[in-house]
């Protein structure tokens, strides 16, 4: 099992989700972050945005699902035909088990 | 990591200290589970002006992409106590209904304690 974080564009939010869950991927965590990238920040003007808001959006996934689901956020969350910074970042990381709460079982 | 209810939060944090577990770190989250939201049961508690539904933004209110406010609760713990801590989470928060949570086990490689920069691996 891995678990994915998605770093992503608030406003493609409603976008990624509804196409996982097109493609059979209801499960989702979203939580609103504040943060920056390489580029540090934006600079608009003469406003320096130091830390820009982000969602996160966080899905644990079997491990031969995982580059589905990177493939279509980073599908659908990209902005412009190549991509812009700002766009966000995906990271993975191993998820060593899980349980259910409702019914106490293990597994996914 | 934990996924668990809002009205779960302080039976939850009994539940831990009681076995020795003190410490987590806790926010708010927006989710959804395997199972479609049931509109049905949401509408009663939206009518009766329980503010549920604040958190969600705009976008995220549309019908398809409906999330469910929950609560996200982080706890390290050494490896010979995580079945304790998730039988004490699981007995906290079970109602026996779709949407009680979920919790994941995740690797912690090391820590350090920022007071006194004291390192302690975990393997």
């Amino acid at each position: 099992m891995l678990l994915i974080r998605a770093i992503i564009r608030p406003e493609k939010v409603s976008l990624v989700l509804s196409e996982l869950l097109a493609a059979g991927f209801p499960a989702c965590t979203k939580m609103d972050v504040f943060g920056r990238g390489r580029q540090k920040g934006v600079r608009v003007g003469d406003v320096y945005y130091d830390e820009i808001p982000k969602e996160m959006l966080l899905y644990v996934v079997n491990d031969e699902d995982k580059d589905t689901v990177v493939r279509i956020i980073m599908k659908n969350a990209r902005t412009g035909e190549n991509g812009n910074f700002g766009d966000g970042r995906i990271f993975t990381s191993p998820v060593e088990d899980a349980y259910t709460i409702s019914t106490g079982s293990r597994g996914l | 990591m934990a996924f668990i209810r809002l009205n779960k939060i302080k039976p939850t944090k009994d539940a831990l200290a009681d076995v020795g577990f003190p410490y987590y770190t806790c926010r708010k989250c927006l989710g959804r589970g395997k199972k479609p939201v049931d509109q049905s049961s949401l509408r009663p508690v939206c009518e009766t002006g329980t503010d549920i539904l604040s958190y969600s933004t705009p976008d995220s209110s549309l019908e398809l992409t409906r999330l469910i406010p929950k609560r996200f609760f982080t706890l390290i713990v050494e490896d010979e106590d995580v079945q304790l801590v998730v039988d004490t989470i699981i007995a906290a928060n079970k109602t026996g209904n779709p949407g009680d949570g979920k919790i994941f086990i995740l690797p912690i490689l090391e820590s350090y304690r920022v007071r006194n920069g004291v390192r302690q691996t975990h393997q």
